[in-house]
């Protein structure tokens, strides 16, 4: 279907996409267009104005600041997955990103888009909040950062405000963490029914430390913090990990739908956090 | 889906229900409303949903269908399209008042049906804008009332529960022409009497349903197919 008509902008700096947004009351932001183009053909939106962040160079590209690598909100998923600083110290984003959608989406998706959409089922928002990330957003009155834990706040919802831009995203450096994201499709390239993302650092056998998200069990993605807190501190066997992995649909609210109901969710987590967590414990 | 609420306000049943009575202050509880045109127990307006990605339309209208002053119980039905063509949304509200010490027991029991196509998400969305829809118009109803009322108090709230028709008439008068419940066949064929155009799908539901079912799996395919994500 062709879309409603639209009034087009493409700034060059994020100054000029931020006086377009304040501008405009009925404005959508267009990354990578993945969501927001199937959306518009439906027209199940008509914006009267679209800012395409296209051909702002400043928002894309992967860099190390201290701690952390900064990702830019307009690095396509296809450059996350191939960068060698993300496979080195965010293996968990590393892995992750190669389930996401097929090719081609990945090559016109964007990071910082995927983030900002917030859809639930999305495979972007469990790893960034397991990884602990930090939203670097820009407004007309300057830049603030948002830990991930308050960066998602309701179905399709973001700490992002009315007039402000995702303009990258900080990933505190993981190196030397195992990583494992199982995520479970009827169709390959679609969004999980369930899916968990785990990362850990096991040292001399014992588990160090360890972060378990999950994608699409409640209306954000989610922290499992009852099977992080079970299994810190504990031998990395399959034992541990077995019982660890029972408290996973704790505290979650999934969805029922065609896919399966909320039991069948909350059981289908279990099993998927036991099979993530062995795969990044190494066991 | 069906959601029942239930809160109590200051005043007696009587205050209570001539303050229910002006449709086209009804009318407004619901999110992002407009009402255009108020004519004796019918009302013209337009609603406005917004989640996330997805802003719609609906433009339609609304009117008692009935009304037992004794029994202190009405019910309105609304209906109306979106006027970009995405489908189409009816609610049946009925409205149930009794005295409790000195003020009223308010139950809104509200059955919404929205339709359309199942759009390019992680999951079945049309859902939650039911639910924000809903949970929105009672807190609304809920306030006006308790503004209303000289004394001002603020409502003793009780806790807004889910939950299946089924096991909730509490005052299931005969005269009620209302849902027994979107658990059994009853309901599909209400939802079809709503509004004469509304497709028998109730998007919570066809999971329950075969035929629902396969028309929402084959055009997820068909849109999985052509738009990846």
């Amino acid at each position: 279907m062709i879309p409603a008509q639209f009034d087009y902008v493409a700034p060059a700096s994020v100054e000029e996409a931020l006086a377009a947004l304040t501008a405009h009351e009925d404005a959508k932001i267009l990354a990578g267009g993945q969501s927001l183009l199937p959306v518009l053909r439906m027209r199940l939106n008509a914006p009267e104005l679209v800012i395409d962040l296209g051909r702002i160079d400043s928002l894309r590209g992967i860099s190390e600041d201290g701690d952390a690598l900064v990702i830019g909100a307009m690095t396509r998923h296809c450059d996350v997955a191939s960068s060698a600083l993300v496979e080195q110290h965010a293996p968990l984003l590393h892995v992750a990103v190669q389930h996401l959608a097929d090719p081609q989406v990945r090559h016109r998706g964007t990071f910082g888009g995927a983030l900002a959409h917030a859809d639930p089922a999305g495979d972007m928002g469990a790893p960034a909040l397991a990884l602990g990330a930090e939203f670097v957003i820009q407004g007309p009155s300057g830049t603030r950062t948002v830990p991930a834990d308050d960066f998602f706040v309701d179905l399709f919802e973001t700490a992002i405000g009315e007039d402000e831009l995702l303009v990258a995203v900080r990933i505190p450096k993981h190196t030397g963490w195992g990583a494992h994201y199982e995520k479970f499709v009827r169709v390959a390239h679609q969004w999980p029914i369930c899916a968990v993302a785990a990362t850990a650092k096991v040292d001399g056998g014992v588990v160090q430390q360890v972060r378990v998200g999950l994608t699409n069990m409640g209306n954000t993605p989610l922290r499992a913090r009852a099977v992080e807190d079970a299994l810190t501190g504990q031998q990395a066997t399959a034992d541990a990990v077995r019982a660890a992995a029972e408290h996973a649909a704790e505290g979650a609210n999934p969805p029922s739908d065609l896919n399966g109901d909320a039991d069948y969710r909350r059981h289908l987590v279990t099993v998927l956090t036991r099979r993530a967590l062995l795969a990044a414990v190494g066991g | 889906m069906e959601l029942t609420h239930r809160f109590t306000v200051p005043g007696s049943v009587e205050e209570t229900w001539a303050r229910f009575q002006d449709i086209g202050s009804l009318a407004e509880c619901f999110p992002g409303a407009q009402v255009t045109s108020v004519e004796a127990d019918t009302f013209d307006g337009t609603v406005k949903v917004k989640l996330g990605p997805i802003a719609l339309v609906y433009a339609g209208s609304g009117s008692f269908v009935a009304k037992d002053e004794a029994a202190h119980t009405f019910l309105v039905e609304a209906k109306g399209r979106d006027k970009r063509g995405n489908g189409t949304a009816g609610a049946n509200v009925t409205v149930d008042m009794e005295a409790e010490g000195d003020g009223t027991s308010v139950e809104v029991k509200t059955d919404l049906a929205i339709t359309g196509k199942p759009a390019q998400f992680g999951r079945g969305v049309m859902q939650d804008v039911s639910d924000k829809l809903l949970g929105q118009f009672v807190t609304c109803l809920e306030q006006k009332i308790a503004a209303e009322h000289d004394g001002g108090a603020a409502p003793e709230e009780a806790p807004a529960q889910e939950q299946p028709a089924a096991a909730a008439p509490r005052h299931a008068a005969p005269q009620q022409p209302v849902s027994s419940g979107p658990s059994d066949s009853a309901a599909e064929d209400d939802a079809i009497d709503l509004g004469e155009a509304v497709l028998p799908v109730l998007i919570k539901h066809y999971g329950k349903y075969a035929v629902g079912g396969l028309v929402v799996v084959l055009l997820l395919w068909l849109l999985g197919r052509r738009l990846g994500r």
